[in-house]
This record gives C-alpha cells, sequence and structure tokens, in this order.
C-alpha cells in the first residue's frame, strides 16, 4: 500500500511532465529536450525572490510567471526559425538550450541544492497507530499537478482559445483562413507547456529530498518523456495515465527487484511500451510504419 | 532534406591507411619534441574524442538518428577495460581495446534493435533515457565497477621498445604523455579509416540514403531495419574504443564523468566539427582536448574568476549556445563553413552542399 502511495506521488509528477510536452508536440511537432530545464530555471527565479523574504504562494506564481515568459520567449527566438526545418534540428537546438539552461543557472545559483520552503509537513500521516506513506506534502503535490492537469484539459476542451490551438495544431493553413492567429498562439501552447511543466519544477524542488539543483529536472525529465512516448506523443490523457503506471512501476521496482534492474527500467519500460504499440498505447494517431 | 557533407566515392586503400596514420605520428612526434612535449597529454585526449565524436557521426550524420546518450557506450569501453584491466595482471592494449569494442557493440545493437522502429524525437529520447541511466546502473554493480568510487588500474607504461625508439617524455610533464598520444594518435587513424572506407561503401551509401529519404531506401531494396542497427553498432563500437583510450590514458574511470552532460558535449563537438566528415571528427578531437586551455583563455580575457560559478560553467553555456547557434546557421559546421567559403573562393557554381 505504501508503495502504492509513493509511486502516485512520483506518477503524478510524471503525467504533468509528460502533458508539458505533449501540448507541444501536438501543436509544433516538436519534442522539448529543455522542458524539464526551462522549468527549474523558473523555480530558481521564484527561488530567489524566497530568499528576500516573500512567502511561498507569491514565489510560486512568480515562478509560474516565469515559465510563461519563458515558454514565450523560447518558442519566439529559438523555436519559429526550427518549423520549416528537418527534426534533426529542431532536436539539436533544444538539446543545447538544455545545456545552456543548466550551465547558465549553475553560474547563477550554483550547483549547492537550494529549497524553496514549503507550508506543509513532509511527516506521514498516522492512522490507526500506523504511518502510511502519504504526507500533507505528498498530498499537496498530487493536488497541485491535478489542479494543474484539469485546467489544461478544461482549457483544451471547454474554451474558445482552446478550440482555436486545436484547430492551429490540427490544420494550420484552414486556421488561419478563418481567422486563427495561427502563430499567436503557437507561442501561446509553449507559454502554458512551460507554465505547467514549472508547477512540477517548483512542487519537487521544495522537497526537502531532493531540493532544487540545476539538474534535478533531469531525471524526472527522461521519466516524464518516457511517459508522454508510452501513453503517445500526441494524447494527453495517455500522457498522465502512462505517468502514473510508470510511478507505481518504478516504486515497485525499487522495493523489489534487484537495484541493477530498477535503474535501468526506464529504457526497458520504453522499449517494451513502444515494441508492444510505436504509436503509444493511447495515440490516435497512425503510427507511419517503415 | 537536411544539409550534410559529401564525399567523394573512391575508398581510401590501405595504403593510404599507413601513409595517413604515419604522417599524424610524425607530425605528432614534431609537436612533441620542438614545440612543447606539454601537447602529449592534449594529443591523447584528442585522439580518443575524436574517435568518440566519429562513432556519433556515423549514428547521426550518416544515418540520420540523433543519439543524446553516446557517452552511455563510452562508458561501456572505458568500464570493459577497466574491468579487463583489474582482473589480469598483464593485459595486451589490443586486446582490451577490441574488447572494449566488441562489448560496446553488442551494447549498440540491443538499444539498436527497438530503435529501427523509433524515428526522430522518440529515437533521440530513447538514447537520452540510455545515457541517463547508465551511470546509475554502473553504480548499482558496485561489487564489479567499484560503484560511485569509480575503478582505476596501473597507468599505461612506455615499453622498452618505445623508449629505444622514439625516447622518454619528460618526467616532469607526465611519464609515458608521449607514448599514450602515439598510441591514441595510431588508433584513432585506424578508426578513422574504417570510418572513410564505412561512408564509401555499400553500407555507408545505404546509411545515407535511410537519412534522406527512407521510403526510397525500402524502394531500392535497401534493409532499413538492418542499416540502422548497423549504424547503431558501429557507433556504439567507436564510442567504446574512445571511452577505453581515455581509460587507458587516465588510467581509471568513474561513472558521472559519462553522464547526459558529455552526450551533450559530444553532440556540440559534433555539430561544430561537421556531421558525416572525417576531418569534422579530427577538428572536434583537438577542440575538446583544448577546451580547458581555451577556456582558461576565455576566462583570463574577460576578467572571470575561473574559480567563481560563472567562470566554472562557462564551457557549458558557451557549447550549449554554439550548439544552437551552429545548428540555426551552419548545420555543416567549421568542415562545412570552410568547404562553402572554399568553394565561393573558387567561383564554382556547384559550392558544397
Amino acid at each position: 500500500m505504501s508503495d502504492v502511495f509513493l509511486g502516485v506521488t512520483n506518477g503524478v509528477l510524471y503525467g504533468l511532465i509528460a502533458l508539458s510536452l505533449v501540448i507541444v508536440w501536438r501543436s509544433t511537432s516538436i519534442l522539448n529536450f529543455a522542458q524539464g530545464a526551462m522549468a527549474m530555471f523558473a523555480a530558481y527565479l521564484g527561488m530567489t525572490l524566497s530568499s528576500h523574504g516573500l512567502n511561498f504562494w507569491a514565489c510560486f506564481a512568480i515562478a509560474i510567471a516565469a515559465g510563461f515568459a519563458l515558454g514565450g520567449l523560447t518558442e519566439r527566438v529559438l523555436v519559429r526559425p526550427l518549423y520549416k526545418r528537418p527534426e534533426i534540428n529542431s532536436i539539436v537546438v533544444m538539446v543545447g538550450f538544455l545545456g545552456v539552461l543548466e550551465s547558465a543557472a549553475a553560474a547563477i545559483w550554483s550547483t549547492a541544492p537550494r529549497t524553496l520552503e514549503s507550508p506543509f509537513s513532509q511527516v506521514y500521516f498516522e492512522h490507526h497507530n500506523s504511518t502510511i506513506s502519504l504526507s500533507p506534502f505528498a498530498v499537496f503535490q498530487i493536488v497541485s499537478a491535478l489542479v494543474i492537469m484539469t485546467a489544461v484539459g478544461a482549457i483544451f476542451r471547454y474554451t474558445n482559445l482552446g478550440l482555436q490551438l486545436r484547430a492551429a495544431a490540427l490544420a494550420p493553413e484552414v486556421a488561419r483562413l478563418l481567422g486563427v492567429r495561427v502563430n499567436r498562439l503557437l507561442t501561446f501552447g509553449w507559454m502554458l507547456s512551460s507554465a505547467a511543466g514549472v508547477v512540477a519544477a517548483v512542487v519537487i524542488s521544495s522537497s526537502g529530498s531532493t531540493g532544487l539543483t540545476p539538474t534535478v529536472m533531469d531525471g524526472f525529465f527522461v521519466f516524464g518523456f518516457i511517459a508522454a512516448a508510452v501513453g503517445g506523443l500526441d494524447s494527453p490523457i495517455g500522457a498522465v495515465v502512462a505517468g502514473l503506471m510508470i510511478g507505481l512501476v518504478q516504486q515497485f521496482l525499487q522495493d523489489y527487484a534487484p537495484s541493477g534492474v530498477s535503474s535501468f527500467a526506464p529504457v526497458i519500460i520504453l522499449v517494451v511500451a513502444l515494441m508492444i504499440r510505436p504509436q503509444g498505447l493511447f495515440s490516435t494517431m497512425k503510427a507511419r510504419r517503415v | 532534406m537536411s544539409k550534410f557533407a559529401t564525399f567523394s566515392n573512391t575508398r581510401p586503400t590501405s595504403a593510404r591507411l599507413l601513409k595517413a596514420v604515419f604522417a599524424m605520428v610524425v607530425v605528432m612526434l614534431i609537436v612533441s619534441y620542438v614545440l612543447s612535449p606539454s601537447t602529449d597529454i592534449y594529443i591523447a585526449t584528442a585522439g580518443a574524442m575524436a574517435v568518440s565524436v566519429m562513432g556519433l557521426s556515423i549514428l547521426t550524420g550518416f544515418s540520420g538518428q540523433v543519439s543524446i546518450g553516446n557517452a552511455g557506450f563510452m562508458a561501456i569501453g572505458a568500464y570493459t577495460t577497466a574491468i579487463w584491466a583489474n582482473h589480469h595482471e598483464h593485459f595486451p592494449i589490443v586486446l582490451s581495446l577490441f574488447g572494449s569494442m566488441a562489448v560496446g557493440a553488442l551494447g549498440g545493437i540491443i538499444l539498436g534493435l527497438p530503435a529501427t522502429r523509433l524515428r526522430g524525437p522518440y529515437l533521440a529520447g530513447m538514447t537520452l533515457a540510455f545515457g541517463y541511466v547508465m551511470s546509475p546502473f554502473i553504480q548499482s554493480l558496485g561489487g564489479f565497477t567499484g560503484g560511485s568510487g569509480g575503478l582505476y588500474f596501473p597507468v599505461l607504461t612506455t615499453p622498452t621498445w618505445f623508449t629505444s625508439l622514439v625516447g622518454e617524455s619528460d618526467n616532469l610533464i607526465g611519464a609515458n604523455a608521449r607514448y599514450q598520444a602515439v598510441l591514441a594518435v595510431v588508433v584513432a587513424g585506424v578508426a578513422l579509416f574504417f570510418a572513410a572506407n564505412l561512408s564509401n561503401s555499400r553500407v555507408g551509401r545505404a546509411m545515407r540514403l535511410v537519412r534522406d529519404d527512407d521510403v526510397a531506401a525500402e524502394l531500392v531494396g535497401v534493409n532499413l531495419a538492418r542499416t540502422r542497427v548497423t549504424a547503431f553498432a558501429v557507433s556504439a563500437a567507436l564510442a567504446a574504443l574512445g571511452g577505453s583510450l581515455l581509460a587507458l590514458v587516465a588510467g581509471g574511470v568513474t561513472s558521472s564523468a559519462y553522464g547526459v552532460a558529455l552526450s551533450i558535449e559530444l553532440l556540440s563537438l559534433l555539430v561544430l566539427g561537421g556531421m558525416g566528415s572525417i576531418s569534422g571528427a579530427i577538428i572536434a578531437g583537438i577542440l575538446a582536448a583544448y577546451t580547458d586551455v581555451l577556456m582558461t583563455k576565455v576566462n583570463s580575457l574577460t576578467g572571470i574568476d575561473p574559480y567563481s560559478n560563472l567562470g566554472a560553467n562557462m564551457k557549458g553555456i558557451i557549447f550549449g549556445a554554439l550548439l544552437i547557434a551552429m545548428m540555426l546557421a551552419a548545420p555543416l559546421g567549421v568542415v562545412g563553413l570552410a568547404k562553402s567559403l572554399f568553394a565561393k573562393l573558387k567561383g564554382s557554381r556547384t559550392s558544397a552542399k
């Protein structure tokens, strides 16, 4: 039972990162390898202000705002020249951006871990004199991830903006003819994705166990990517479900499998899932068979 | 499709190999004797890194599969060498190099098989995951690999025939460095020769066709899966060879050195030198060896304290920024830039594509 709680706690974060990758992938067909690093950078901006005496929620809000700005800026400056280029260019540029952000963060804030003090206790709840592996902080973690997922889902499904976003992703030319400002929406998609990633980064870095370091998101990005790929890069629901699944599988392996297996597990999960369904488990798109 | 370096269709012969390797060794020895013996250690690193970058170049430049995990293959090679050296008191270098390549190639095949069904970003993400888990995986096999402390073995010492033939290196600067440098140059020369040969062979042409148009490749009878796995195996073998050389020169290996950061550095070096070209790999190797020297220069020119956070991370910032700038402005790298400049100077209408 404790494995389930621990697995879900990590799984929702993988799902959230996967979701932010899916948003960008659907609209621009670019896999943002710098997603985790961008979120880390924005979290640092929020953390810096917290050391000037601002409370946790203000810092959280500022980090999210920084995430929006960073996402928009990235799309305008780095990503826009890539749309008509082969995908190898976009992969290399985003990897380069990942390197720049991690080094810049280390240059500005050093590699020593910092924590953003959250108002939630990390002591496990007790139930009938036995502890269960769930703390108020973990509840906060799960709830904030679920809130962002629901909000993103609601924006896409129920708002006019979401309709335009989907139209711009599905048929940019038609959407443009019908008066949708496609370029502006692509920027907005990146902003939204970046901000969703920031929520994950802030939550991760405010837990005492990891803290905030320039490379803190590397591992979460890898698992988030695996979740997105397993779920199908174009399926938001798939991303969230796969994120939870991977969190659980990882936790069970960590507790019951030899350490060599559990550390290699991410690659095995990815390979097995893509062998079964190369287009992802939940994707609606037909994968190109070659 | 994308722009890549083009090749002549003549395959280098083994006579040319001997000449080229011999010329490289002579140049290296002249540099070592005349200019400064302290270049030896840089040359050794340059040889190892040139081989590693060539490995990535075959995968990415030839067959169009981007890898952000080739440092993982380098780690396989380095650890194979280190484990071998720890279990055998006398280990022939050639054997341990070949052993590392074989284990690396096996790793490449294992990762390459599922990779045949993946394209573009999926594939890059999978290699990233592989590169990311490699270091914790190695550390978890603590009894075998020395865990996070790394694995050490006796440094490669200069054999007597070498001393009588070319003389010993200056002990003040680093004993055995000259021997290691010659070894690295010879190994790199042979490896790059085979890469050049592969490039213009049937397999190499198939790889480039798969990269440019996989449907057309399949229509003319190229086995896509086999071509892609071959590219992975060769790439991993070369990366392992590079890692093995690095381990031999350093006399040890730590897994944390072969993380995602090194994979990104490999990619930067590849893009800077020029994808899919032999001279690009050599430029990249030299660049890799002299990075730290260059960074010291940059820091002293700009007045940044090298021990400050900024000074220590300048390398990562500059490499990443160059990677972005090159990919947006000059995807062919330094070699491509030089070629197109040369074509312009000649006034020829057919500039290097």
